[in-house]
Parts: structure tokens; sequence; C-alpha cells
């Protein structure tokens, strides 16, 4: 059975997919961005928070990641990447801001494979 | 906001800014860990992943300033990008032995997906309907 962060790595992932085909159909209508498109990217914030939390572990354990570095980078990335999209949004929801989510959307998901494979 | 504001503020540029903001952080990331951690193993391509990272950070002031009306900063920065990605892609596949390990740039970037390759054309298509859109108003 696959690890609990492993679980939590592919829930993100697909969540994140989710998000990001929303909002590409939000911006392929032409609408304004929708609050609820806004709930769903602070609900996989939080999963990438409980992600970056889980991904202590190899940290502080005694199985260590093959590059720390680049690990400690993916978990920094983890939780900036969406806050920082969300932020450059922040009182536009003219339909380019749906795009800019998507963006931020797949980038966390390709972030959190990263994660994955360097842990 | 006034609508006019808006209207300046919204638009595609939003995307290629947060690819651009994306690829600096990444390619710098990446570029800095490999420098620092195993410059010995491909030294060309870990500063040619740096250099990457700096067109990136430019490119993302350039398409900035473009969408403010300034384009003629990224006029020549989406073309210096372009140039960089195909000739890096191309020394990529004929002179295997610069590149022990690959550069963001390598084969055209494979490893991001061919983002690298498409995101400069994006731009400068981009760039191209902004000039005359800027025009159209003047």
């Amino acid at each position: 059975m696959p690890s609990v962060s492993t679980q939590i790595t592919w829930i993100v992932v697909g969540y994140a997919a989710l998000v990001a085909v929303l909002a590409i159909v939000v911006a392929a209508r032409g609408l304004e961005r929708p609050s609820w498109l806004d709930q769903m990217a602070w609900m996989l914030q939080l999963l990438l928070v409980v992600r970056a939390l889980a991904g202590l572990g190899p940290l502080l354990g005694d199985d260590h990641p093959d590059s720390t570095s680049t690990y400690v980078g993916y978990l920094f990335a983890a939780v900036c990447v969406l806050p920082i999209a969300i932020r450059s949004v922040d009182g536009d929801r003219a339909t380019w801001s749906s795009a800019v989510l998507a963006v931020a959307a797949v980038a966390v998901g390709v972030i959190a494979v990263r994660l994955e494979m360097t842990a | 906001m006034s609508p006019v504001a808006t209207e300046r503020r919204s638009g595609p540029h939003q995307v290629l800014l947060a690819f651009y903001a994306l690829f600096t952080l990444a390619a710098g990331a990446r570029a800095i860990v490999q420098l620092t951690t195993q410059y010995d193993d491909a030294p060309v391509a870990y500063w040619l992943s740096l250099a990457a990272a700096v067109t990136y950070a430019l490119g993302w002031y350039a398409i900035r300033s473009a969408a403010a009306g300034d384009t003629r900063f990224a006029s020549v920065m989406l073309w210096v990008e372009l140039a960089g990605v195909v000739t890096v892609g191309t020394l990529s596949l004929v002179v295997r032995d610069w590149f022990p390990d690959a550069s963001v740039w390598s084969d055209y970037g494979i490893g991001y997906g061919f983002v690298p390759a498409v995101l400069p054309i994006a731009g400068l298509l981009w760039l191209r309907r902004q000039k005359s859109t800027h025009l159209a108003r003047n």
C-alpha cells in the first residue's frame, strides 16, 4: 500500500487537474471568475499545505531524500505558487484571471509529482 | 478601478506573466541547486539554465512593460529568448558532449513539455497584437 504522503500527492494531483479544467472552461466561455473557483483554489492550497507537512517527514527522519535542496525547493514552491497566483488576480474577476489560476493549478500538480519523485 | 484600467490590467498577458514567473522560479532554483551541488557534472548546461532563468525574469519585465504600452524591450527580449531556445536546443542535439546533463532549453525544452519553445512564440504573437492595438488607440 502506498505511503500516506503518496496518497495525499495523488489527491492533490487529481484535485489540481479538476481546478485547472474548470478554470479553463470558465475562461474559454468568457465568463467572469466565479467565487467558487477561488474557494476551490484555496481548498487546493489547503491540500498542498497538508502535503507539505507530510513531506517534512523525510527531512526529519533517517531516510533523507537523494537531493535535500531540490526536495526543500519543491516543498517551498508547492505552498507558495498558488497564493502568489491568487494574489496576482486579486480584485480582477475578468476572464483571463481564471486562466492564471489554471496555470497555477497545473504548476502545483506538476510540483506535487516532482516532490513525490524526489522524496 | 476604472473600466480602462481593468481592460489594461486584464488580458492574455496575465497568463504569459504567470508562465514567465513560474519559469523564472523553476529555472533559477534548478540552476542554483545544480551549480552549487554538482557543478563539475555539466557546467555548460547549468550555466545555460541560469541564463534561461535570467532571460525569463527579463521576459516577465518586458511583457509587463509591453502591457503598459511600452513594447520596445519586449520586441528585443522575446526574440533573444527564442534565439536562445533554438540555439541551445539545436546544440544539445548536435553536440551531445557539451550536455552530459540537461539544461532547461535542452532538446527545445522537452523536460518541461516544450513550454520553453512555445512561450516566446506565444509572447511574440501577443506582442504583435498588442502593437496593433496600441497603434489603433493612438
